[in-house]
This record gives structure tokens, sequence and C-alpha cells, in this order.
């Protein structure tokens, strides 16, 4: 097989199986789950060996022509797209796999395992997408798969909500995203990336209103402010999916998407997405601290995680206003790049860890996910904790894991490029470094406090295994240099600081982790209660209304403005459109018809009359009188 | 090449109508029911026969199967002549399609009097094939009133709630706009000087010697507003929610899925490249009718529905917005794509018309308020209807995707503000759809339903409405992955009728 | 002795045809109505007669051959429908004959 083959082998292995599961195995869950997790392992190998193989291509089809207009659909896979398709496979089967533990009593087993491959299918998709048009396919269709995999618990209203708010919060994303695409097409006369990045840097000037625009895609898909909203709730979903979705993938699609089309970026956009990432960072972080779902605390780290990439994208040329010339732009684009896929990579490894391990303590718990609910589980779940561990010091930046080197990289793009999103960055560490310990602390340190925590166990093979490869993976992910020399193209692009602006950095790293970490570890008591929420109330409360700000606003407008503003228009048509006027209308006519009734006395002579009448008035008009 | 030893288009016409006059001579019920099916699969094998065949048919003037049949009124240039072009193919295909879906779901409804129903229902099936079969333009209004009458009938005997008020007011308004248009058709039939009211010679004569600009915008104007009424282009649009609330499930899926069509198909085949000097004076106000209409105070007014079969009826009327943003683009993407929209929205709007009958022999009422929870009772009917309704608010891998995406492109080039509020439907109509899913299916159920339910406990879609819904729903997916099965025999046929207007537009 | 003028059988048609005109106009009993009406029919056989007289041909002589023909079924059609009437209705006065209302 040619590597051509082999990528559309691994695009449609996940929507064969999932067609399979939909059409035959409905009922049969066990089967479901069984072919599911074999398109898993077969994507994952042939990701591997894709990659590994280091040939990259491009190729594509025309899908639809309508006169001038063509749409194809193609595979573009440069070493950007090989490292994600890894992350994809690898994150991919070991959700998988956990997920046959995880859900092994789920009722609606099959279908489940077919929104996995379903979204595997999409996934992959974008990740190969060679144009516009085909990644907003893609991107919706994880839109759907999302939606389908969050609403999985149907029956429960939040996880009906839930997956509602996600879908509806994504396409108003998608709006500027979809928009952005067609004004590209138009401005450059086409949407392929490799022909933009052509055109580019034949000279065609961009329009900042471009990759604005676009980037409100990713402003949807990667929930940054202010539609962040969908993602918190998202938890809704079962964990597997949080792990897969909502932590490693599909959110990072924005991020991922961002650096697909980097060649579109001008200073004015970038400016914008380094702000917006940098708020999303520090907005979701101060929110984690209050959060006691220990799946809200990841997902508020995850959005300010994800806030990082985004603004070490934008931080990545933002210099090109003070340092000019034409190369330097290309240069410092690209570094925006590395940095951001950087920690793509690692958060992804590290993230699915800790969504893997709060799901294994979850399962262990029996469903129980309020962390002062749990305590001392340490000794019950030895694996988990050891792994957990792993994954919580990785994303505080823990020297020589995984976090350390990718984090390193943004603060040190930010350092020298601006000063106050260094600083805020740099708080934001802090503040990472503070939830994660707190998070840690309370669930696995301390003793059982509730019945489900002294019986908490862990689980089987399928359970811990995916934890186990994870954890290595965030303990190793980070030295590139070590990693075959495949994804050069991305890695070369990671900034490095030397000299005195390297120590500078670490010292600024070491720090703040060790200031958010120790002081979380010696306020947080393993209590069944917060301990900020007792010595600071004021601060424990106005970080709750922070968090809950946005959706208080949305919620009024929802509710208030757009229901209210619907109902009126509806109340216009039924009494005016439809009421007053036509059946105004119908009232003029029935006039008409009362009038004419009028006439109709049905007797002989009468008529006699109105027909002499009409003669006469015949015989003037041929006359000539009127 | 075609190789029956019949007409295929004449067939698909004459089968069912042959068997609505063999019940209403008395054929006994079971008899009619059989052959129910028969007549209703002739039509719908036809459709895929000459799909299959298209490319390869000969030709004439893109027109392909063309065959005359004499009416005694050759002298005033009417004749029965029928052929398929590449717009028309779809639309022909489509109306088989989902006249076969209605057919088979209202064979199982168990309707009173099914004889006579299904009579209606067969004229109708006959009609909706002669329309987009015919090529002369007297024919194509004649099977139309054809396939209206019995939707009048039907409405006002089988219908639901406010059926009375319900057909009055469709016949009125429908009766208007295919008045408003037949005058705009013999207006151009006695302008056009070719005698003929067959299509390609109107074009001819046309194309030759092109009507005044100002008797051309008068023209476009009957036809804009007469098929306007007839696709419920705002504000002339209240009969359809109403109507398609109060008819039967059947005709309600061949009317708002096929029948509507008419008008966009009219618009497309005839207004646009006979009056192209018409089409573009009247694009602007078109578009800005469609999109501020249609497409956001209809979209608006669909979020505040409560019945299930009105939101539908509302979301069909929304879409036709984007259908007349196409027309108003006037290229070959953006008439494309409304042909595209046209008929992954039949199948759509079909599919959703059937679903909500099927929800509601289940839940016995249409109101969302007092649903909730139907998913656990009814996993399938749940799939179908989530299907169905992110086919309908444009998700990739539904045909209905296709067409939008190509309108919005298209309508950029026309105005990037128009094309930005359009968009802002797609995130309107994704509110109220997934809402109403929800409303029906997820979350616990509403109190009002657990009564229902624990009286007559609902069981899953049965065959019988599976398979009509599995004949729609396929379409869509078909369409979906592979739009080239419209869009190549679509191209040669638009650029002949586009051609007439960008020309002028050039001008 | 005085040969009548063609302008004479008018002006006597003419008159015939108003009396008969007038009183279908006037009269309300059917029967008179009806008579009224097979005078305005004379009238007009009279004219017809007349101006065949004058231009020399044949043709309005035929005229009158046939309405006269028709006429006398006519009458017998008419006659037989107020009877009839009048057996349903026990009246023939039109302006209680106002069935063609509702």
């Amino acid at each position: 097989m040619t590597l051509l083959q082999h990528a559309l082998v691994v695009l449609l292995l996940p929507l064969v199986s999932a067609t399979i599961i939909a059409l035959f195995l409905r009922r049969a869950g066990n089967w479901a789950a069984g072919i599911s997790v074999l398109a898993a392992t077969a994507i994952a190998a042939i990701a591997l060996i894709l990659a590994l193989h280091g040939g990259r291509f491009e190729s594509s089809w025309e899908w639809l022509r309508l006169g001038e207009f063509s749409l194809s659909l193609g595979i573009k896979f440069d070493d950007l797209a090989a490292l994600m398709l890894v992350i994809v496979g690898i994150v991919g089967l070991c959700v998988h796999v956990f997920s046959l533990g995880y859900m092994h009593d789920d009722a609606a087993k099959a279908r489940f395992f077919g929104g996995l491959s379903i979204f595997m299918f999409s996934m992959i998709g974008i990740v190969f997408a060679d144009n516009l048009f085909m990644m907003f396919i893609f991107w919706e269709l994880v839109g759907f798969s999302s939606w389908l995999l969050i609403n999985h618990w149907h029956e429960k209203k939040s996880a009906a909500d839930a997956s509602k708010k996600a879908f509806i919060v994504n396409r108003v994303g998608d709006f500027g995203f979809l928009l952005g695409i067609i004004a590209c097409y138009y401005a450059f006369g086409t949407v392929n990336l490799t022909e933009l990045a052509t055109r580019v840097e034949g000279g065609a000037v961009v329009a900042s209103s471009i990759p604005l625009l676009l980037f409100c895609g990713a402003v949807g898909k990667s929930a940054q402010l202010p539609l962040q909203v969908w993602l918190p709730d998202a938890m809704e979903g079962p964990t597997p999916v949080s792990a897969l979705i909502h932590a490693a993938t599909m959110v990072a699609a924005g991020i991922y998407m961002l650096c697909r089309i980097n060649v579109l970026m001008v200073p004015e956009a970038l400016t914008v997405i380094m702000w917006v990432g940098t708020a999303t960072a520090l907005y979701a972080a101060l929110c984690a601290i209050v959060q006691s779902d220990i799946k809200k605390v990841l997902a508020y780290s995850t959005l300010s995680q994800l806030g990082y990439m985004v603004a070490a994208f934008g931080l990545g040329s933002l210099a090109t206003k003070h340092e000019m010339g034409a190369t330097t732009h290309e240069m410092l684009i690209a570094t925006g790049v590395g940095a951001a896929m950087f920690h793509l990579t690692t958060h992804a490894f590290f993230k699915a860890l800790m969504f893997l391990g709060s799901g294994s303590v979850i399962h262990g718990c029996h469903h129980e996910q309020d962390i002062f609910k749990m305590g001392g589980l340490r000794t019950r779940m030895p694996l988990t904790f050891w792994t957990f561990t792993i994954g919580v010091a990785a994303i505080m930046g823990m020297p020589f894991l995984a976090g350390f080197f990718s984090k390193d990289a943004i603060l040190y793009l930010a350092m020298t490029k601006s000063t106050p999103v260094f600083i805020v960055l740099a708080f934001t560490a802090i503040l990472t470094a503070f939830y994660m310990v707190r998070l840690w602390k309370i669930t696995f340190l301390g003793t059982p406090r509730t019945h489900e925590a002294d019986h908490a166990h862990e689980g089987g093979f399928t359970l811990t295994m995916p934890l186990i490869v994870l954890a290595v993976l965030s303990l190793v992910g980070g030295y590139t240099a070590y990693y075959p020399k495949v994804f050069t193209q991305v890695f070369e692009l990671i900034p490095e600081a030397h000299d005195s602006a390297h120590t500078v950095i670490l010292i600024t790293s070491l720090t703040v982790m060790i200031v958010g970490a120790v002081s979380a570890f010696f306020l947080y008591q393993c209590s069944p209660n917060d301990t900020l929420a007792q010595k600071a109330p004021g601060l424990f409360n106005a970080l709750g209304a922070l968090r809950n700000s946005f959706d208080v606003a949305y919620d009024y407008y929802v509710a208030k403005i757009q229901q209210r503003f619907a109902m009126l228009l509806n109340f216009l048509e039924q009494i005016f459109l439809a009421g007053l006027i036509v059946r105004g209308f119908s009232g003029v006519v029935g006039l008409f018809g009362m009038g004419a009734r009028a006439l109709h006395v049905g007797k002989l002579s009468v008529y006699l009359y109105w027909f002499f009448g009409g003669v006469v008035i015949l015989w003037l008009f041929v006359t000539g009188v009127f | 090449m075609s190789n029956l030893p019949f007409d295929p288009l004449l067939a698909a016409i004459v089968t069912p109508l042959a068997l609505a006059l063999a019940i209403a001579l008395g054929l006994p019920k079971r008899w009619s029911v059989l052959l129910s099916y028969v007549a209703f699969a002739i039509p719908a094998l036809m459709a895929l026969h000459v799909w299959w065949y298209f490319g390869d048919a000969a030709k004439d003037h893109g027109y392909a199967f063309i065959t005359e049949y004499s009416t005694g009124l050759d002298a005033s240039g009417i004749q029965l002549k029928l052929g398929l072009n590449g717009i028309a193919l779809p639309l022909f295909v489509l109306a088989g399609l989902v006249g076969l879906a209605a057919g088979l779901y209202a064979i199982q409804s168990g309707a009173e009097r099914l004889k006579i129903y299904l009579m209606l229902l067969l004229i109708m099936q006959g009609g909706l094939m002669g329309v987009f079969a015919s090529i002369d333009v007297f024919f194509f209004y004649f099977f139309h009133e054809l396939a209206l009458i019995p939707t009048f009938i039907m409405v006002g005997v089988w219908g639901g709630r406010d059926r009375g008020y319900a057909a009055m007011k469709m016949t009125i308004y429908l009766t208007l706009g295919a008045m408003l248009s037949l005058i705009g058709l013999i207006a151009l039939y006695v302008k056009s000087g070719a005698n003929s009211f067959d299509l390609i010679s109107l074009r001819q004569a046309l194309t030759a010697q092109p009507i005044v600009a100002t008797l051309q915008n008068n023209i476009f104007a009957l036809l804009m507003f007469g098929f306007g009424i007839l696709v419920s282009l705002w504000p002339l649009h209240t009969w359809a929610p109403l109507g398609y609330g109060a008819a039967p499930s059947s005709n309600a899926m061949l009317h708002a899925g096929v029948l509507k069509k008419f008008g966009l198909y009219g618009l497309i085949q005839i207004a646009l490249p006979l009056l192209p000097a018409g089409s573009l004076h009247w694009s602007g106000p078109l578009a800005w009718l469609a999109v501020i209409g249609n497409v956001l105070v209809v979209g608006f007014i669909t979020m505040a529905q409560r019945d299930l079969k009105q939101l539908v009826g509302y979301s069909s009327v929304m879409h036709m917005g984007y259908a007349f943003l196409g027309i108003a683009a006037g290229t070959t993407l953006g008439i494309g794509g409304v042909v595209l929209m046209m008929v992954a929205h039949g199948f759509s709007v079909a599919l959703l018309f059937l679903l909500s009958t099927s929800i509601y022999h289940r839940t016995h009422t249409f109101s969302m308020d007092e649903m909730g929870g139907l998913a656990q009772k009814t996993p399938v009917l749940a799939a179908f209807f989530v299907a169905a309704t992110f086919a309908s608010i444009g998700l990739p891998g539904f045909g209905n995707f296709w067409g939008e995406l190509t309108i919005f492109v298209a309508l950029w080039q026309f105005s990037p503000l128009i094309t930005a509020l359009a968009v802002a439907g797609v995130v309107i109509s994704a509110i109220y759809g997934l809402r109403s899913a929800a409303n029906v299916f997820f979350g616990p159920a509403s109190d009002q339903l657990a009564g229902v339910t624990a009286r007559h406990p609902p069981t899953d879609l049965a065959w019988s409405e599976k398979v009509p819904a599995l004949i729609l729903l396929g379409a869509l997916l078909f369409m979906g992955f592979w739009p080239k099965s419209i869009s190549v025999p679509l191209n040669a046929a638009l650029g002949e009728s586009v051609r007439a207007v960008q020309q002028t537009a050039a001008k | 002795m005085i040969t009548p003028t063609l302008n004479a059988y008018l002006v006597l048609s003419g008159l015939l045809f108003s009396i008969g005109f007038f009183g279908v106009l006037i009269r309300k009993n059917t029967l008179v109505i009806f008579m009224g009406l097979e005078l305005m029919l004379v009238a007009s056989t009279l004219a017809l007669v007349a101006f065949s007289r004058y231009n020399g041909t044949m043709d309005g002589n035929v005229f009158v051959f046939f309405i006269l023909t028709v006429a006398a079924a006519e009458v017998a059609v008419g006659l037989a429908i107020i009877v009839a009437l009048f057996r349903k209705r026990q009246t023939i006065q039109v302006d209680q004959l106002d069935g063609l209302k509702n």
C-alpha cells in the first residue's frame, strides 16, 4: 500500500466501524466495543507508521463542482499533521481501552463506542484536511460527535442541556469561521492551505478581518473567552469522552487550525489572539480554584491551558511590529506555531492522563465526583495516585517532565515579546500549581471521608494500562530532541531560551511552581469543607461569581432577550400578519360579499330591473357616453 | 441509454393516475391497497432508472428522454412534451422517492376511508411526477394544479386541528399564487411570439429577441410573487405552517417536500433564463425580503413554537429563504445550491413530518411542553429524528449542508452583509432544532407524557414506519456523501440557464 | 288607398314591445308576465315581417316561422311550469316566489 492508501485507511476505518455499529450492532454492545477498539488500535498503529516513515504527501479529489466553484476533499500530510495524527491515535487508543472498563456496564454501550468511532473519523478528517472547506466539514462533524457523546446519558436533563449548549455555542463560533472561509475564498481564489501559503508568500495582502473571522472558529472549538461556557458543562459526558474530546484532541483542534492558517496571520489579528488566549488562561485558572467537582477542576484547567496555547500562537509573531523585515516576519509567526503545538502535544498526554485518572477515581468511588467526599485514595488506589501525581507534576511544570519544557517555551516567548502577557501567564502558572495541588491533596491524601472513598478500589487492567502509557508519555514527552526526526518541521520552530534568558525563565518557572504548589499544600486541609471558603469566604464567593458571570449573562440573554424577542415576533406574526392583515383582507372581501348579497333578493321582477339597468349601462357604454 | 420498451416518464405519471381512476371506478379496497404499492413504487423506480441512465442519454438542448404526445391543441402550441434536463432530473427523483415514502406511510396509516385517501394521494403523485417531467409550460402548470387540488381536500377532510380554516386559507393563498404566476406565464407566451408553450422554443425565441426590460421587470414580478406565495416567501407565508400543521402526514410530506418546490423550480427553469433583466432588477429586493423575512424573522418565530408540527412548518419556511437567496445571487453556484437545497430539504422535511406523526402516535400530543424523555422508550425513533434534525440544520454528511454552503459562498459575491445575516440563520436553526430534539426525546419525561405512556406503552418505530424513513434518510446521506450525483448533470443544465442572466449582468 | 309605410309597422311593433316589456316589469302575476313576454315576441315577429316585405326578401318570413314554432313550444312548457308552480306553492305572484334567495 502506498502512504496515501494508508492515510485513507486511517480516515475511513473509524467511519466503517461507526457504520457497522449503527446498522448491525445496536444491541450488541460488546461486539460494538470490540470493533471500535480494534479500529482505534489500527488507527494508532497506522498513524505511527505514517509518521515514522517520514514520507509527506498531498493529494486531493474534487468533490463538488458548480460553475467555477470547486470544493475538494484532500489530504495534506506534513509534519504538523503527522504530529497531530499521532496524538489523536495514541490518546484515542488509550481512551478506547479505558472505555472498555469504564463503560463496561453501560446500557447504551454500542452508541457510546459508535460515537467514539464517529469522533475519530471527524477528528482525523480535521487533521488531514488540505483546505478550509474540508476542515469546516469535519469541524462540524466533531461538533456533532461531541454533542452525541456529551448527551450519552440523555435521560439526565443536565446532560441534554450541556450537549445542546456545546453545539450551539460552537455554532456561534462557526458562524465567524464560515464567513472567514468564504472571505478567504474570494480574497485569494482558493482555500487550499498550500496554495494559500504560495499566494501569501507571493505578496498577496491579507485583510485583518480574514484571520480574525477564522479565529472565531477556534474561539468556539477551543473554548476561548467569551465562548468558553460550554466546556465546563460538557463534563456531563462520560469521563473517557472528556479525556479524549474535551481535553486532548477536539478542543485542541482550534489551535491546530490556527497553526494551519498561520500564513494568513497579520499583526493586528495576532494581538487580539494573544490577548484572548491570555485572558482565557487567567480567567479559567481563577475559576478552577473554587471547583469541587473533580472533572470541573480539570475542565477549567484545560481551558486555562488552551488559553496558554492560543496566547503562545498569538505571541509568536507579535514582534513583527518591533522587529521589521520580511524574513523575521515569517520566522516569528512560526515560533508561535512551534510553542503552541509543543504545548498541545504535552498537554494532550498529561491532561488525558489526569482525566482518565479522574475517571478511575470516579469509577473506584462509585460515581462520586465531589473531591470533598473523597480523600485517602493514595493507599486505596496507588496506581491511579502515582500516575495522577505525574500528571499534576507535569502540568505544574515540574522540571524534566513534559509540561516543564513546553510551558517554558511559552513563557520565554512571552518574556521576549510582551511583558504584560508574561506577567499574566506567570501568575496563571502560580494558580495552575495552586489548584492542581489542591485537587491532588484533597482527593488522594488524608483519610477517606465517605463510605465510597473508603471502599474505593483500583479498576481492572483496561483502566490502569492506559494510565501507565500516558504517564510514561507525560514523563518523556518534553524531550523533543530525542523524538524521531520526523516532526522537525514543527519542533525546530520551538523557541529556546539561551544564556541569561534561559536562567531567567528557569528561575521564574521554578518560583511560580513552588509558590503555587507550596501555598496550596499548606493552605488546604484534608477536610470535607473547602478551606478557602472558610478562611476567606469573600474571595471564595467572588471567584464563584466570576465563574458564573458568563453563564448568568448568557442565560439572561437567552431567556430574557432572545426568547422574548422570538415570542414577540411570533405574537406579531399571529396577531398582525396572520390575524389583522390576512383576516382584515378577508374581512374587506367579506364586506363586498355582504354588499353583493344584499342585491340578491330572489325576486324575479327585481332581477328584471337589474337586467334592464345593465342593458341601459351597456347601451350607454356602446354609444360612448362613458 | 434507457432501454425500456416504454417511455419511463410517461409511465411514472400515468401509473398513479390510472390506479386513482380505477379506485374512483370502484376497485375493491383490498386490491386498491395492494396495487397502491405498485403505483407508488413505479414512479420511484422510473425516477431511479432515468437518473442512472441520464449521463449517457441522447440530449437535445440539455433535455434527455424527450417524447411528445399530441393533445389536439397543437395549434395553440400546447403539447404534452416530456423530458428531463439536469435541473429537472434531481427533482424528478425527489418526487419519486418522497412519493414512495409518503405512499408507504399512507398505506400503513390506517386512515379513515383509506381508499379515497390513497386515490387523492395517487393523483397528487401523478401530478408531481408530471410537473418536473414537463417541458411544456402549459402542462407544467396543469400538473401542478392537478397535484394541488387533492391537497385542499385532504387537509379539509383528513386534517387535524383547524382543518377547515387551514384548508380555506391554503386554497385562497395557493390559488392566488398560482393565478399570478399563470398571468406571468401567459404574458411570456404572448410576448415571446413563439406561439408555443414549449420551454425550448420559448427559450430560443426569447434569446434571439429578448423582451424589453421594463416589461421583463413586470413579468418577473408576477412570477416572483406568484411562485413566491407557493414557496412561502415572507410575508406571504402564513398559510404554510398552518396548512402543514393541519395536513395529514403523507400529504404534508408530499406538499412540503415536493410540491412546494414547484415555485422555485419555475423561477429557475422559466423565469431566470427567459427574463434575465427582470431577475437582475428584482434580485436586491428578493434577497432582502428573504434574509430579513424568511431567514431571520421566521427563524426567531420558529424558536418560539411549542407545537412540533408548527415548528417543522416554520423551519421549512425559513429554509425556503435560503433558496430565494440563492436565486437572488443568480450565479451557477447560487442556482446550483438552490437545486441541492431543494432536493435535500424535500427529503429532510418529509422525514421530519413523517417522524412528527410517528411521535404523535406515541405521545398523543404535538405540544413539546408535554413531551420529554421519549428516547428512553423509543431509541430508534429518537435516532431517526435526531438525524433528520441535524440534516435540516445543515450538518455535513447530509445533503442540506451542500445546499447551504454553496448558497452562502455564492451570496458573498452578491453582498457580504446579506451573507453574514444568512449565516446567522445557521445558529438560529441549530437552536430550535436541538431544542426540539431535546424537548421531545431527552431529559426526564414530563408528567403528562408519563401518564400517556402508562396508558399506552409506546413501541419503537415499526418496520412500516421505518422503511419510508429509511428511504428518505438514505437519500439524504447519499446526497451528503456524494454530491456529484446531482452536481454533474446540474452543471450542464445550469450553464445554459444562467448564461442569459450573466450576459445581461455583464451589459 | 293608404299604403301603410314601414314606419307605421315599426311604430306599432315598438308599441306592442313596450306594452309587453312594461307588463313584464310591472305586473306581479306570472301569467300576465308570461303574456307580456309573448307580446314582446309577437312585436318582434311583426317587425321581421315588415322588414321582409320592405326588403322584398323571404329572410324575415323564415325567421317568423321558426319563432312561431318555438314560441308555441315555449308557451306549452311555460304554462306547464306555471301550473306546476301553482300546485306546489299555491301562488303565482312573483313577489312571493323568492325561492332563489337562500
